[in-house]
């Protein structure tokens, strides 16, 4: 594509008007120009934490270029949640080796890679949910040019809430759908050890079975390994409750692409209009949400679900788990299909 | 994709050099050009924040110096006159300004001498300056598009202004696409001439610098015709979707405002009509409504599907699942709605106004009835009740166009019949609406196009070609006759050209993009790109049509 730079001619214009020019001199309102513009206009969040200054710097000519000013206070919430997300970024990444190291055999009893793995998930659960919580700060009160910024810099974090929140929830399905076979491992492994070496101390007696000694330890195991389990469901199932509410209350602000609302000459003439809208459309999303057959969907979280057998075969009645959660009583029943 | 990521790649280039916090800033014509071809969310991606419109922007007196401004403006006067006034006063920390066109040395020279601030960092030509609606299909959305069924004498600087308008959008393509083309023209038409000896006069004398790219062996060819030369294609219904719901409803820079149908849902008033965005639309825009109305049956289904298995969550990985799938769903769903609207609406118009009955004598009229059973099918319509007068205008119109010197004593008889029924449609409005195509060799092209006779056409309401598919033959075979389509000066092209642009002064049609589509679809060697002054459909060209014949009208009385 062929473009023209046109600014060395421009700038060769510019400078030679200006020497014809007569200086326009400090003229207070109209053509002055601030070094640092902080214009107490109300327009702006009075609750703004500095002070204006003088916008008037009597000393310069007017012909010193605008620098760039400083932003009201609200891009400070803004870049705060940006960092956040950055944040949340990297301990992503720590959690998906934490992940893949829990999954690797391993000799210890993957006590200390479980702790890892449920500190990182629940710090990045909570950055994102306290990203949230502060993204709705970022809400302005009536139309105006600001607001319409707000709305827009609202709308572009949520997306990257949203995109990270649904990341996280795959990184936790794909772990939590590995086998436990793999987490095992370390203790059968460990036992296999124990096993071999109480075997060589004892090679008279223990041809046949497990010693009594190694009997305990394995039931201890177990039971160890049941109780890891089933923390482990219970914190996918906050985990996803809890991300289930950060798309609901994201989904009103994230722009669905493709749609009018995504549409440039759109949002030029419905900038204030659509935060009710996106309100509205908030109340569909929780009718189709919550789709109930009937007005709620259970979460049973039921260790009676879990046997343990004899053989030292556990059986972690996962897949029969159902989930419930009493969801407020506006479900309606089949959702229709053209709202 | 060659139109629409030609404007994509100027955009991009605008944004991605400007850190930090940006607004931009365009003018009317500007946002339709960026509207087609990027998204909101795209531009928050690139911390565009905001943006305004030129004219708007000054009544507002808030200024946010923390915020950078990109301007992508049309290189026009008033345009220039705005930025003027804003950088009198600048409201933002920087000014970067893309203009859409070439900018001429006065316009840099006001713009200059209103920077006492000096807060522009830099002034660019980004020749973004047509509406890339489809791949291969661009429009330049000239309000005022009936100028060219004027006379020259009627009003000069109006029609200059116009062919100013076309010359510009025209250089934009080129350079967009960095070539410069051999030109010819439709030989019957003043107006192509004219845009034709002003495009070649800025690429070859005036601008010549920017347009001297590296030349490959065979030039593009550029091919400036006149929608008079068809004026058939405008006025018939199509059948097709993209074209049926331009007919139907009415497609403005590729959205459809259903909002004056009928009682439409909130969230499907205004919707988009993307093939970039919209797989179902891209595979089916060019299909027949019987075909669609399959295939919407069949999404629907699918859907359906999805959303029973989205009821059925009773394990945790059903949960899972539902939450990680959401915004699939919820784009499926809302696609769905879309299609599933534009059809219901569309099928209660084809009912309400008996289009199939309409269209079946529309098609006879075009393609290849006899003129009394032609007669008679007119008539009959005319008497019907249910057939709307904008319907009865075409058929009328049709007539005329096929049969006016054949048998001008019944033309009169239906004109009169027509004002009978439909009392604003007057005779002798109607005659001179004709007289426009007058003088055009409009009559024997059409009896031409008539005598390439049907081709086995399975379905009746798509019997009819527009003359653009054979032209675009003619060219693919090496037969376009210089006698009808002259070059311009001493151009000359040896051999095929494997890019050829045709440009329709006075408007294309979704019918002939179609045809232009499915032509580029077979793979010829040759890749076609059709443009024009602006996008028709009947409503359209009729209302250019009497606009011009009003203004004809009055002037001469004043004369």
């Amino acid at each position: 594509m062929a473009t023209r730079n046109r600014t060395i001619l421009y700038r060769k214009y510019r400078d030679a008007l200006k020497s014809v020019r007569v200086p326009s001199g400090s003229s207070p309102s109209s053509s002055g120009g601030p070094v640092i513009e902080m214009s107490s206009t109300s327009l702006l969040n009075p609750n703004r934490s500095y002070a204006p200054l003088s916008t008037e710097d009597p000393g310069n000519s007017s012909k010193g270029a605008l620098t760039v000013g400083l932003p009201p206070a609200w891009v400070d919430v803004s870049e705060e949640i940006a960092a956040n997300v950055q944040r949340v970024r990297t301990k992503m990444t720590e959690l998906a080796k934490a992940h893949a190291k829990a999954l690797m055999p391993s000799f210890g009893d993957g006590k200390e890679d479980q702790r890892r793995i449920e500190a990182l998930t629940r710090e990045i659960t909570d950055l994102l949910k306290k990203s949230e919580k502060r993204l709705q700060r970022l809400s302005a009160g009536g139309p105006s040019e600001d607001s319409n910024i707000r709305k827009n810099v609202q709308r572009s974090l949520a997306t990257d809430l949203q995109s990270l929140s649904t990341e996280l929830r795959k990184k936790q399905s794909t772990y939590f759908e590995a086998p436990p076979a793999a987490k095992r491992d370390g203790i059968d492994l460990e036992m296999n050890l124990n096993g071999n070496h109480t075997r060589r101390e004892d090679d008279d007696f223990d041809d046949m079975g497990f010693t009594d000694h190694q009997m305990a330890k394995l039931r201890k195991s177990e039971a160890f390994t049941a109780e890891r389990k089933e923390r482990e469901i219970q914190q996918v199932v906050e985990s996803v409750n809890e991300l289930a509410q950060i798309m609901k209350d994201l989904s009103v602000l994230v722009i669905d692409q493709g749609t009018i609302v995504d549409r440039i000459d759109y949002n030029i003439q419905n900038v204030a209009a659509s935060v009710e809208e996106g309100l509205k459309q908030l109340q569909k999303v929780l009718l189709l949400f919550f789709l109930p057959q009937s007005s709620s969907f259970h979460i049973i979280l039921g260790r009676e679900n879990t046997e343990t057998r004899g053989d030292g075969d556990v059986r972690y009645g996962s897949r029969h788990h159902v989930l419930n959660h009493v969801s407020p009583p506006y479900s309606q029943g089949n959702c229709p299909l053209i709202c | 994709m060659v139109l629409v990521s030609a404007v994509r790649d100027y955009v991009n280039r605008m944004l991605q050099d400007i850190s930090g916090m940006k607004v931009l800033i365009l003018d009317s014509q500007t946002v339709s050009i960026v509207s087609v071809v990027y998204s909101q969310s795209e531009l928050l991606q690139k911390e565009v924040f905001l943006v305004e419109l030129v004219d708007s922007i000054s009544k507002s007196k808030e200024p946010m110096s923390h915020l950078k401004a990109v301007y992508f403006l049309r290189p026009t006067s008033e345009n220039i006159q705005y930025m003027r006034r804003q950088l009198a006063r600048p409201r933002f920390g920087e000014y970067h300004f893309f203009s859409s066109n070439m900018l001429k040395d006065t316009q840099l020279h006001i713009l200059a001498d209103s920077d006492e601030h000096e807060v522009v960092q830099q002034v660019q030509e980004f020749y973004a300056d047509f509406v890339a609606n489809d791949p291969f299909h661009f429009s330049l959305n000239i309000s005022g598009n009936h100028m060219y069924m004027l006379p020259a004498a009627i009003d000069p600087s109006g029609l200059q202004h116009f062919c100013d308008r076309i010359v510009d959008g025209i250089a934009a393509l080129f350079l967009a696409l960095k070539r410069r083309p051999i030109i010819r023209y439709q030989r019957t038409s003043d107006i192509a001439k004219r845009v034709a000896q002003e495009t070649a006069k800025l690429m070859y004398q005036q601008e010549s610098g920017l347009f001297d790219f590296r030349r490959t062996e065979i030039s593009p060819l550029l091919l400036i015709i006149d929608r008079r030369d068809d004026p058939v294609t405008p006025l018939l219904n199509q059948w097709t979707y993209q074209a049926m719901v331009h007919e139907l409803i009415g497609i403005q820079d590729n959205k459809v405002d259903l909002r004056t149908i009928g009682k439409i849902s909130k969230d499907q008033q205004e919707v988009v009509l993307s093939s970039e965005q919209d797989t179902f639309f891209k595979s089916n825009m060019y299909e027949n409504f019987g075909d669609i109305g399959m295939n919407i049956k069949r999404m629907v289904d699918e859907f359906q599907q999805v959303a029973k298995s989205n009821q059925q969550i009773q394990t945790i990985e059903d949960m899972a699942k539902f939450v990680d799938n959401y915004p699939e769903y919820r784009k499926m769903h809302g696609n769905v709605s879309k299609h599933v609207t534009l059809v219901t609406e569309m099928s209660k118009i084809v009912e309400e106004r008996k289009l199939m009955l309409v269209s079946q004598t529309e098609q006879e009229l075009a393609c290849n009835g006899g003129q009394g059973a032609a007669f008679e099918a007119v008539t009959n319509l005319l008497n019907n009740e249910s057939v709307s007068d904008i319907d009865r205008l075409r058929l009328v119109m049709l007539y005329a166009l096929r049969y006016e010197k054949e048998s001008p004593v019944q033309l009169m008889q239906l004109f009169n019949k027509l004002a009978s029924r439909s009392p604003k449609y007057k005779p002798g409005v109607l005659i001179s609406e004709l007289g426009i195509f007058m003088g055009t060799e409009t009559f024997l092209n059409i009896a031409r196009n008539m005598a390439r006779g049907l081709k086995g056409v399975e379905n009746v309401y798509t019997q009819h070609q527009p003359l653009l598919y054979q032209t675009m033959e003619s060219i693919i075979k090496g037969r376009l006759r210089d006698v009808d389509y002259p070059f311009i000066g001493n151009h000359f092209q040896q051999g095929r050209p494997q890019d050829v642009i045709i440009f329709i002064v006075g408007g294309t049609t979704y019918e002939e993009s179609r045809s232009v589509a499915l032509q580029n679809a077979t793979n010829s060697g040759i890749r076609f790109i059709l443009g024009g002054s602006a996008l028709l459909n009947s409503k359209r060209f009729l209302k250019n049509l009497e606009e011009a014949q009003r203004i004809a009208r009055t002037s001469t009385s004043v004369v």
